[in-house]
């Protein structure tokens, strides 16, 4: 029997028992309007299915039910009759569908009698409900086609509409002759039900997920517990046991066979759906479109099927709009003139693939490069040296749309991406090719299941952590070119990798774990991977092995942990957590820079090339400077600079120009620097660099936003990091100390944990503060007096010390609370915590993992301070 | 301790809990004895390693394998603010709570009592509520004081 069929039988089974007390109840209880739904909504599905199927007695008495019980759903009271009606409706559908189990099609016999019976209640009934109508209500053909018009709300598909109105006045012209098949038909059953039962209920049971899911467990346990046997038999010299062992094992990989072969189900589920859609198209847009489907057969995990229904019926929508061409186009291309649109399903190592393709028109290159270019996603450069192939990619991306009509099918710009985003989800990927004129062709990939998959077992700190392989682009062996790989710019780690700049991260500080002391930097690895369109990387102390996890996900207890996005047990037995990395780009602040990437390269896609300056100033990576804020390069001897008021002044030209050094480490120890003037609106000052290393023309592009106030960001020119400076900071810098002090503010750091002071102080430092780091002193008053002589403080939120209800008494009673803003830290700041912290008198809660997050409160803070700080003045006078 | 398992051991005489009486483990933290529910309690069992979570609340000790199952083992000791000390406790009680595993890591099992509801006496109200908050009732057994476990509290991590 039909897969398709056995599965409409089961269910249909399995609902209409309950059918019939819901019925009952509604009888009893009219008010409730939720059981006449749900009856209603079975029959109705009952009634589409069928006419998908081609069952026609049960899609007639279906859609003859529909109509009374649409009238009752709407609020007409229900009686005796009408109930009675409907329930012998409901029986007739049993006893066809019992036939339909024992004998695979539907039997001969006719249900005139019964449908001619809710036809004639439903005339009445409408006719009561709409009395202006009642005088077209005598010819019977037209009431039984007006129920069509009642129902059509609810029918999904339009063209269900002439399927279902054109055999509706049929019966009333054979009912004449009616009541004896019927009673023919209605006996037949009832001997059959003895014999063969329904085949329905014997071959196919319904198993809960859930029970499979615990088989999985407990299989996996077997396979361990097999293992461990069979390492304990080696070491034995007694056969005896080898043969019961042997047969154990084999056994065993069997059972996780079989368990396994229970969660999958053939894609041709999925088909099932495809013809009528297609039809559908076809009707809508005016087109002749042949669907032909292959590897039904294939198999593929329950839960996939139901992920990938959506995205398909997707991609075949858009084939259908965009791909294929109106008959009389595809006649004068000398195409035949039905188009056809291809679903074909197959194993292909490991994974499924799917292609939909369709030979029509193909893909409009130029039309999408203009596309490209007006949504600002990328430069014309880069377009340049794209394959189609990659510029195809960009179909896929938020609200890409070429069509130039919008029509009701596709062509919203909704869609494709959700497409790939639903794809990408479940660890496949999407690919699209075209020839133009010929055709385009999009390949699904997808991995055979969803529990199952691939990760990279990695070790840092002496912990396991599992890394699903599906977003790790490549493992690259830090070695001994660690130095020359990873790079700290600003405090913030980079991987150099061929002509890329790419984001690094140690995963021992994401998961906030310490250093292991026996791991040197360069046994290091660097994991890259693509979270989205962006690629990132973490380092981690070493891969230990690649293997299929069962991936279970985080109980509610720890799912607020969003570096992990569950757990597993490896073959060992020990249980590891999987690691995220959505969340650990999150965590690296990647989606921000991802936004300002997008923004930047809109803007670049005016400017294009600029002319740049590269210099170098203090250690460090390479500095540039675009030659448009640069009015001249001057070379300026050390014995000219005077120093005035602890600022650097140059005599040019007969003017004074302030002079501040780019890097703290430019020391006049030479007896010459290169100056670059910038020009503001009323001066100029002069930057100072060691060395001038070239005037160059390049696309600047910045690939990270950096947390430190002197730069932009950091960009990548001929394959090497180089930071932008940010020509603001250094003018304020060069204002005088009337306007805002030039002398750092102060910042105190308390906190016991070594770790994070490590971690956070050079930050800090970097960011141009004046950093006092101490521990916590014991006697808390002692840190509370400290703080009024600094113009922050940062605490440390976990130590028992700082979060103690005396001490956030006194922070919040401080009397220059105004004046210096405290702001916690917290290893896992909660939305509890933070309000606890900030109700008394901090200015925030952070995360000791953001410093991008405390970088910009502390400059928040601080500015907020000194404005309160001058509106006190302001009244005191 | 023994001395304290035997005593209470004589409170248990009947074995069936009428209405109104419900049964409880004993179990030990810190030489402190707690009373908890035999109706949440799943199974028993050592713990042999333990999966550190990093990031995740502190008193989370880990991840445990209990036969294919990955629970998530709570220290009784971390939750009630007893210091752990001396050894690393490795007996755990399974309960299944909203429908997550998770196993109570506990310094020792004693006997099944039965309480009921005239045991039970006021919770004073000087007690550190973050202690209080984790009972569900304080219960006098002979010259006992004995705390039922709010397993709803215990293993309520939303906060």
């Amino acid at each position: 029997m039909d897969e398709l069929l056995r599965d409409f039988l089961t269910e249909t089974t399995e609902h209409i028992e309950g059918a019939e007390t819901q019925l009952v109840h509604f009888e009893r209880n009219p008010s409730d309007a939720s059981l006449i739904t749900s009856i209603f909504r079975l029959v109705h599905t009952i009634k589409g299915t069928s006419s998908f199927l081609g069952l026609e007695r049960l899609e007639r008495v279906g859609h003859a039910a529909e109509s009374v019980m649409g009238m009752l759903r709407d609020g007409v009271p229900p009686t005796q009759h009408s109930v009675t009606l409907i329930l012998a409706a409901i029986d007739r559908i049993k006893t066809i569908i019992e036939e339909i189990g024992a004998h695979g099609s539907e039997p001969p016999g006719d249900d005139a009698a019964i449908i001619d019976a809710l036809e004639a209640y439903y005339a009445a009934g409408s006719e009561a409900a709409a009395a202006a109508a009642s005088a077209e209500a005598d010819t019977k053909p037209s009431v039984a086609a007006a129920p069509v018009v009642t129902a059509a709300p609810v029918v999904e598909a339009a063209p269900a509409h002439p399927v279902a109105a054109a055999p509706a006045p049929e019966p009333v012209a054979v009912s004449k002759e009616a009541p004896k098949s019927e009673a023919s038909s209605a006996a037949q059953p009832k001997e059959n039900r003895a014999q063969g039962g329904s085949t329905a209920n014997q071959e196919s049971i319904r198993v809960s997920v859930d029970t499979i899911e615990r088989m999985m467990q407990l299989v996996s346990e077997l396979v361990l517990s097999r293992n461990q046997l069979l390492e304990l038999a080696r070491h034995r010299e007694d056969d005896s046991i080898k043969t019961p062992l042997q047969h154990l094992s084999t056994l065993t990989s069997d059972l996780q066979d079989a368990v396994m072969r229970a969660r999958m189900q053939p894609v041709g589920r999925i088909y099932a759906n495809l013809p009528r859609l297609v039809r559908e198209l076809s009707t809508s847009l005016g087109k002749s479109i042949d669907l032909i489907t292959e590897g039904a057969d294939t198999e593929l995990d329950r839960q996939l099927i139901e992920v990938i229904r959506d995205p398909l019926t997707h991609l075949i929508r858009n084939c259908a709009d965009h791909g294929i061409e109106r008959p009389e186009e595809r006649l004068a291309k000398g195409k035949p003139e039905r188009g056809e649109i291809r679903v074909s399903a197959a194993h292909e190592a490991g994974q499924i693939t799917i292609d939909i393709s369709d030979d029509g028109k193909g893909l409009d290159t130029e039309r999408i490069k203009k596309k490209i270019l007006s949504q600002g996603l990328t430069t014309e450069q880069d377009l340049r040296n794209m394959s189609n192939e990659e510029i195809y990619r960009f179909i896929f991306e938020p609200g890409f749309s070429t069509a130039q009509v919008v029509s009701n099918v596709s062509g919203r710009g909704v869609g494709m991406d959700v497409v790939r985003s639903n794809i990408e989800a479940i660890g496949g990927s999407v690919t699209l090719s075209s020839v133009e004129g010929k055709g385009s062709r999009f390949s699904l990939r997808i991995p055979l299941t969803l529990a199952i998959a691939p990760a990279l077992i990695i070790e840092v700190a002496g912990q396991r952590f599992a890394l699903p392989q599906t977003s790790v682009v490549e493992a690259v062996s830090l070695g001994k070119n660690y130095k020359d790989l990873i790079q700290d710019v600003q405090n913030a780690l980079v991987l150099k990798l061929r002509e890329e700049v790419i984001p690094a991260v140690e995963l021992r500080e994401v998961v906030g774990l310490g250093a292991d002391a026996a791991k040197e930097e360069s046994d290091k690895l660097a994991v890259v991977m693509r979270v989205g369109t962006d690629s990132f990387c973490i380092i981690v102390d070493s891969v230990a092995d690649i293997q299929e996890i069962v991936v279970k996900p985080l109980s509610a207890s720890l799912a607020h942990l969003k570096v992990f996005s569950g757990h597993t047990i490896l073959g060992d037995g020990s249980v590891v957590l999987i690691l995220d990395p959505a969340g650990i780009a999150g965590n690296l602040g990647i989606e921000k820079s991802t936004e300002k990437k997008r923004d930047q390269a809109r803007d670049q896609s005016a400017a294009e090339r600029r002319r740049l300056v590269m210099f170098r100033a203090g250690a460090g990576a390479s500095k540039v400077l675009p030659l448009s804020l640069v009015s001249r390069i001057e070379m300026v001897e050390t014995s000219r600079i005077e120093s005035s008021d602890g600022r650097l002044m140059v005599l040019l030209q007969g003017r004074l120009m302030p002079i501040v050094p780019i890097s703290p480490e430019i020391d006049m120890s030479k007896p010459s620097y290169p100056v670059l003037v910038v020009a503001t609106e009323n001066r100029s000052i002069g930057l100072m660099a060691d060395e001038i290393v070239d005037i160059l023309e390049e696309k600047l592009e910045i690939q990270l936003a950096s947390a430190n106030s002197e730069l932009v960001g950091s960009a990548e020119i001929r394959g090497e990091a180089v930071e932008l400076v940010d020509v603001s900071h250094f003018i304020r810098m060069a204002d005088p100390p009337g306007k805002s002090s030039t002398a750092p503010q102060r910042i105190l750091f308390a906190a016991d944990d070594q770790l994070v002071r490590d971690m956070l102080c050079p930050a800090i430092s970097a960011a141009g503060y004046n950093l006092v780091a101490v521990t916590i002193p014991a006697d808390i008053n002692e840190l509370l007096n400290q703080m009024s002589s600094f113009d922050a403080v940062i605490l440390d939120g976990d130590a028992p010390a700082l979060s103690a209800p005396y001490f956030l008494r006194a922070l919040k009673d401080r009397k220059d609370a105004a004046r210096t803003p405290a702001i916690g830290l917290s290893r896992n700041p909660t939305n509890r915590s933070s309000r606890s912290a900030t109700e008394n008198g901090m200015i925030a809660l952070l995360s000791k993992h953001d410093r991008h997050a405390l970088l910009e409160t502390l400059a928040y803070a601080l500015d907020a301070a000194a404005d309160a700080k001058a509106m006190s003045v302001e009244l005191a006078a | 301790m023994s001395n304290t398992s035997a005593a209470l051991a004589v409170q248990s005489v009947s074995d069936v809990p009428t209405a109104g009486e419900e049964s409880y483990f004993t179990v030990f933290a810190g030489g402190e004895a707690f009373g908890l529910s035999v109706l949440h309690t799943q199974t028993i069992f050592r713990i042999t390693s333990v999966t550190p979570i990093p990031l995740g609340p502190i008193d989370i000790v880990g991840l445990v394998n209990l036969r294919g199952k990955i629970v998530t083992a709570v220290s009784l000791r971390r939750r009630l603010g007893i210091p752990v000390d001396e050894f690393q406790n490795s007996l755990a009680i399974g309960i299944e709570h909203k429908g997550e595993n998770f196993a109570l890591i506990v310094d020792e099992v004693g006997d099944v009592l039965t309480l009921d509801a005239s045991m039970k006496v006021q919770i004073p109200a000087h007690f550190d509520p973050a202690r209080s908050r984790f009972m569900a009732g304080l219960y006098k057994v002979g010259n006992l004081l004995i705390p039922a476990l709010n397993i709803g509290a215990l293993f309520d991590f939303a906060n």
